[in-house]
């Protein structure tokens, strides 16, 4: 069953669809030299999708952009949400560690490449390093921010139960936290996949950035528009699994949000 | 087992910044099994008191002892039940009474036994797989209690435990909690502004002077209540009308009212 809801996006998605038809196709106002028809969209999916194009098929780029997306995210998720926590927890540590984090944190992430790529080359771990910096920095915010607003006799309550130290960070300051976690979650997967086009611009044989590089050289503007439409999808998708876990997790805060 | 002492004891918060006095030289003796409640005008202090014997707080000068020892750290011998309940709402009512007796180290069996008979003293049987958030405010305050109680403390500190439940449910709370210190006599520290409730539940009440608190006068409350026999009645209303009852409320109300300042606050 659909809701009024979904009847208005779907609505408003063939309302797009129609109008990229009229302006490309009918009435020629956008030359196809600058944004491609439905039709030459359509080629150009095929063309990567069966002949492959930048070297590779479709998939093959997606699974290589999505694979470093997951590697960069993962490694930034158990580096930043530990240390944001134990900052949070540890006036000690906040002191020591957050003024080296905030003088850090101003570089954009893509600023990081060049160096990146003269430490690690051009293969997958520069890449992965340069994710790491930006997805790291929403993960360390935020749980740092969640254990703070924990409430004081939330933790005294487990205190005075005579939780040993690692029970007291797992089940009670990291559950406590971890509606703003998630928080830091959503933001660390949407500057993934920002900054790893942005790091596959600069130097890769494989995956949606380097499609994306290809194309502009060839003049393509057919497959540039497949190439940002699969990291919107892919972007999407990712979101949403990660969406669908935190609903997951966090059933006992929503309920009690209602 | 369970005495707790105030033997002196100053507080003084932020004394790096001037620093504001609130309790001056608080001496106070609670017997084994004793029920003392602490009435005071809002921030005399009487919050302070009991987080000091919580371990949460430590004094600026003198000494707070539990069984002859000074108090240094929180710990499960003295239980606390919170204004606010302070249950964890990502675990059951089950989980939540566990987690002090899984970190006593007790095997699943003997944890199984002392959930159960705590789950039924405090009425929660039905409840044990609910998370808190589907239970009503009395509900919660209950499975904090069983909490508390399930550790078997040697001493029970509630602060102003009934203050957030509203009215009909807090006089089910009291007769509640008359009811437990029969079945399972405690020595308990009990926080509260509500005169009524003080008289009601306590064997002695302390009543403190406005900040720095200090106490000022400590009535005794059970000789009175055996005297005139108040627990022949079970409501908490027909207690209330006796004239004993009345003559004591009004004596802790006319000592109360003196604390208030110029403007009657």
């Amino acid at each position: 069953m659909m809701g009024r809801k979904g009847l208005a996006s779907l609505t408003s998605v063939a309302a797009a669809l129609l109008l990229w038809f009229v302006v490309t196709t009918l009435t020629g106002l956008v030359s196809p030299g600058r944004f491609p028809s439905p039709a030459e969209f359509w080629q150009s999916l095929v063309q990567i999708a069966t002949r492959g194009y930048a070297g590779a098929p479709l998939l093959a780029h997606a699974v290589q952009s999505l694979k470093l997306v997951l590697l960069g995210f993962a490694v930034a998720v158990a580096t930043g949400v530990p240390l944001g926590l134990w900052m949070g927890w540890s006036r000690r540590a906040e002191a020591a560690i957050n003024p080296v984090f905030l003088l850090i944190r101003p570089i954009p992430p893509l600023a990081w490449i060049p160096l990146a790529i003269l430490w690690l080359g051009l293969g997958d771990a520069a890449k992965i390093m340069v994710i790491w910096f930006a997805a790291f920095v929403p993960s360390v915010i935020n749980a740092f921010a969640g254990v703070r607003a924990i409430d004081r006799p939330m933790i005294e309550a487990a205190r005075m139960l005579g939780t040993p130290r690692w029970r007291l960070v797992r089940e009670v300051i990291a559950p406590a936290a971890s509606p703003m976690i998630f928080t830091g979650l959503r933001l660390s997967l949407q500057a993934s996949w920002t900054t790893l086009v942005a790091a596959e611009l600069v130097g890769a044989l494989l995956g949606i950035g380097f499609v994306l590089n290809v194309a502009q050289q060839d003049i393509y503007p057919g497959m540039i528009l497949v190439g940002m439409v699969t990291v919107g999808l892919l972007g999407w998708a990712t979101t949403w699994l990660l969406a669908m876990a935190e609903q997951r997790a966090l059933a006992w805060n929503m309920a009690a949000r209602d | 087992m369970g005495s707790i002492r105030f033997d002196k004891v100053d507080k003084v918060f932020g004394p790096l910044t001037g620093g504001v006095k609130a309790l001056d030289s608080i001496d106070l003796e609670i017997a084994e099994k004793e029920f003392v409640a602490i009435v005071g005008p809002s921030g005399c202090g009487k919050t302070t008191c009991l987080r000091m014997v919580a371990g949460f707080e430590a004094p600026s000068a003198g000494v707070v002892s539990v069984n002859g020892k000074k108090v240094t750290a929180p710990g499960p011998d003295r239980a606390v039940v919170f204004q606010q309940f302070a249950l964890f709402p990502w675990k059951t009512v089950r989980e939540n009474i566990d987690l002090g007796l899984r970190n006593k180290g007790l095997a699943k069996s003997e944890r199984d036994e002392r959930i159960a008979s705590a789950l039924r003293l405090m009425n929660l049987e039905s409840h044990a797989d609910a998370f808190p958030h589907q239970l009503s405010g009395g509900m919660q305050q209950r499975v904090a209690i069983a909490r508390a109680y399930v550790l078997d403390p040697e001493v029970l500190l509630m602060d102003e435990p009934f203050g957030a439940l509203d009215a009909q449910t807090r006089v089910v709370m009291q007769e509640e909690l008359v009811r437990l210190a029969r079945v399972n006599p405690r020595t308990v520290l009990f926080i509260t502004h509500a005169v009524e409730e003080a008289v009601y539940l306590a064997d002695r009440v302390a009543v403190m002077t406005r900040r720095p608190g200090r106490i000022k006068e400590i009535l005794d409350i059970r000789s009175v209540r055996e005297a005139e026999n108040w627990d022949r009645h079970q409501k908490i209303e027909d207690v209330m009308d006796l004239e004993s009852f009345v003559h004591l409320r009004t004596q802790i109300w006319k000592s109360l009212r003196e604390e208030k300042g110029p403007l009657g606050v």
